[in-house]
């Protein structure tokens, strides 16, 4: 089985990496308990309509072997070694906490796993003085990403941006700021379910995000609104996954 | 030099003032006793000695708020923070401290030294929580009401489904009258600036930028209390003295400053082991002195790993262990090893919030016990620590009767790990926030001192350090061997 996997791996790698090609299903995740350290063990998903299995272990968020996820991701032409599966990279997983999962657990064997390395967004410690972003001030917009139906900030991929955006704030030094809120509120059918976020979500997503800015940067006149269009965007933090995109907060700096 | 040390360390695990000729000092302070606060105070244990150091020297406690009485019950702070037991108070005192007095001891007052107010108070089983396991009452409002006073609307009902002491029923006590009585350890009073150290802007498990101290505007740690109910000193201080002291009239400035002051200059931790010696010798850097030269809030993980103050005794030379009986050395090893483990056996961390959810670490999550003891010289959390461990909740906690059992239910979105119904014996940091999702979690303990303070965990889980190791490994399917867990227990013993 174990060598099943690795060949079929093998073949499907390249052909998928070279069309770039997207996928997105709903799956109960799969933990294999590979041991190559802290935070080193794999997840894995398998597509439900052709039977695929992907390596999902790199989404910023990891899965709940309790619940299903969404996951939406770009093959990778990257060797199934680790985890024993189509690497997607990038990759989003979002954990659907209304779609119960038998928990199911596979062993190592023989993968093992990725040694943890930091996230390329991750944020240094507040000792760590920020170099202050270069002018010139301007107008400007900060997306902010999210799992499916969340308003969690995203640990090394949110708080990352938000302060990304809140350095560059505080030296620009706006008049105000305009939170908007979006949701992905357009029904798509994923995996034969038909997946919309709520619309209240949008607004949601903004006064969560309000909420963090306030505590950032206290004393900053800060709006918000929300906005259910459902619009993607081609930022570069969305990684190339358009559908995540559609799922975010924009932080707008007026002047 | 060095063997001079030596032989001091192979000396220090006895009683030291006796050794010294000196006179041990009085264990137990009573409040407005006068007495002048040392800048060094040791204090002997089960596991060694326990030192507590003052930054600056000493104190003069006549008239310092910290130690006189100033409300109804003749109550100080230091009643219920003794220096002997690390800043905290142990089971084992206050039943000395019963025997000795008959239970006249302002310890034992009614408003949380009893079980409930509503008992007998001149009889000892009143006051069994306290005595045999070191709890407190802490009477909470129902619904929740943040520090300020602002209501919080609950996300879950709560029910109460036994109610042993009369507490959480009646036309006083319980959600009927306002308010739910759970029972908590004291955290210590000591070793401060680690509490209040702030690592980085944001907190990964609430998944917002860290709140303001209304204060002075700087970030909170969220690290201070056992739900987080209070977020800076001033704030704790207000609590406790309304609270545990009956303090009516409250604080003033002025006693608010002089307790921060010395609440931010007094450090403890294990200075001697009974079976190593002295802990900051060969190299160590055991005792408080480190963690009063040392700057707070680094994360272990990306500096000084945590518990590398024993990494020296991996690998003690034969010539420095000529000097050792077979006993210190093999101990001193075993300290050492445990501080390996602590931060590399790895388990799966699962079903646990504030871990696996709602941060997106996954769930399982592999990792060790740094990876929520993080930060360098205390092993506390650098992010704020409000984690469920199991211990007050069930499947996971201990089943204990003379504690009150709720029934909660989650009226929006189910707890992710517990479903829509969860029973608890205390929702922890669900009584700050109102959210289910929050029931169960506990700020992670500070790890200094340990030695002094037994038992452990919120509610008193583990009578002892083994009781620790031993409740981790059954709760998260470790499988330590049972050397790994006498090197934990060593180690624990040694901070």
């Amino acid at each position: 089985m174990f060598r099943f996997f690795l060949s079929a791996a093998a073949l499907v790698a390249p052909l998928s990496a070279a069309a770039a090609e997207t996928v997105r299903f709903i799956a109960c995740p799969i933990y294999r308990d590979a041991d190559s350290g802290k935070k080193s063990g794999c997840w894995l998903a398998d597509d439900p309509a052709t039977g695929t299995r992907y390596d999902v272990s790199l989404s910023p968020h990891k899965p709940d072997w309790n619940y299903a996820v969404m996951v939406e991701g770009i093959v990778s032409a990257a060797p199934p070694a680790p985890c024993g599966g189509i690497v997607l990279d990038a990759v989003r997983t979002s954990r659907l906490y209304d779609t119960p999962c038998t928990r199911h657990m596979l062993p190592a064997e023989g993968y093992p796993g990725r040694r943890f390395v930091l996230p390329k967004r991750n944020i240094t410690p507040s000792s760590v003085a920020r170099p202050v972003p270069p002018g010139p001030y301007g107008e400007r917009v900060f997306p902010v990403y999210f799992e499916f139906g969340n308003d969690f900030l995203v640990y090394q991929y949110s708080d990352y941006l938000i302060e990304q955006a809140s350095n560059w704030i505080i030296a620009a030094k706006p008049k105000k700021l305009i939170v908007t809120g979006f949701a992905a509120t357009q029904p798509t059918v994923i995996s034969g379910r038909s997946m919309a976020e709520p619309a209240e979500l949008a607004t949601q997503r903004a006064e969560t995000i309000a909420e963090t800015l306030r505590r950032l940067m206290p004393g900053m006149p800060i709006e918000t609104a929300a906005d259910t269009s459902g619009s993607a965007t081609q930022d570069k933090d969305a990684d190339g996954l358009p559908d995540q995109s559609r799922r975010r907060v924009e932080i707008k700096a007026l002047f | 030099m060095r063997k001079i040390s030596l032989m001091v360390a192979g000396v220090a695990g006895a009683a030291v003032f006796g050794q010294l000729g000196a006179a041990a000092p009085e264990r137990w302070w009573s409040p407005g006793e006068g007495r002048v606060f040392p800048a060094s105070l040791d204090y002997p244990n089960d596991h060694g000695t326990l030192r507590v150091l003052v930054d600056g020297g000493p104190v003069e406690t006549k008239g310092h708020p910290f130690f006189e009485p100033l409300g109804a019950n003749g109550r100080a702070c230091v009643t219920c923070h003794q220096p002997a037991d690390a800043m905290s108070i142990s089971a084992a005192t206050a039943a000395e401290r019963w025997n000795k007095t008959g239970g006249k001891d302002p310890l034992f007052a009614a408003i949380d030294g009893a079980n409930c107010p509503s008992l007998p108070q001149d009889r000892r089983e009143s006051h069994s929580l306290l005595i045999e396991r070191g709890l407190f009452r802490i009477q909470l409002p129902w619904p929740v009401r943040q520090w300020n006073g602002r209501p919080v609307t609950p996300d879950f009902t709560i029910e109460v489904m036994r109610d042993p002491n009369g507490c959480n029923s009646g036309p006083n006590y319980g959600p009927a009258a306002g308010n739910i009585s759970v029972y908590r350890r004291a955290r210590p009073v000591a070793n401060m600036k680690y509490l209040l150290a702030v690592g980085f802007p944001f907190d990964p498990k609430q998944g917002f930028a860290l709140p303001r101290d209304p204060d002075d505007g700087s970030m909170m740690s969220g690290n201070i209390m056992a739900d987080n109910r209070a977020g800076n000193l001033r704030i704790q201080m207000e609590d406790a003295a309304h609270g545990h002291l009956q303090f009516a009239k409250g604080l003033n400035a002025k006693q608010i400053a002089q307790i921060r002051d010395f609440e931010m200059r007094v450090y403890t931790a294990q200075q001697v082991s009974k079976q190593a010696g002295a802990l900051d010798s060969m190299d160590a850097e055991g005792g408080p002195m480190k963690l009063k030269n040392s700057q707070p809030g680094a994360l272990g993980s990306i500096g000084i790993p945590v518990w590398s103050e024993f990494a020296k005794w991996e690998k003690i030379s034969p010539e420095d262990a000529k000097t050792l009986t077979p006993e210190q050395l093999a101990f001193r090893q075993s300290v050492a090893r445990g501080a390996r483990v602590f931060r590399e056996k790895m388990f799966l961390i699962t079903d646990t919030a504030g871990i696996n959810s709602r941060i997106g670490f996954g769930n399982p999550v592999r990792n060790s016990c740094v990876f929520c003891h993080n930060m360098s010289q205390m092993g506390n959390d650098v992010a704020p620590g409000q984690v469920d461990l199991g211990t007050t909740t069930m499947p996971f906690a201990d089943p204990w009767r003379d504690l009150p059992l709720f029934r909660i239910t989650c009226l929006k979105a189910p707890h992710p790990h517990y479903g829509r119904v969860i029973y608890t014996m205390d929702p922890g940091f669900a009584m700050t926030t109102g959210r289910c999702a929050d029931v169960g979690k506990i700020t992670l303990q500070s790890m200094r001192g340990l030695a002094a303070r037994a038992p452990y965990f919120s509610n008193g889980l583990a009578k002892d350090l083994r009781g620790i190791v031993d409740y981790y490994d059954r709760r998260y399917n470790i499988g330590y061997t049972e050397q790994e867990k006498q090197d934990l227990t060593n180690m624990m013993s040694a901070l």
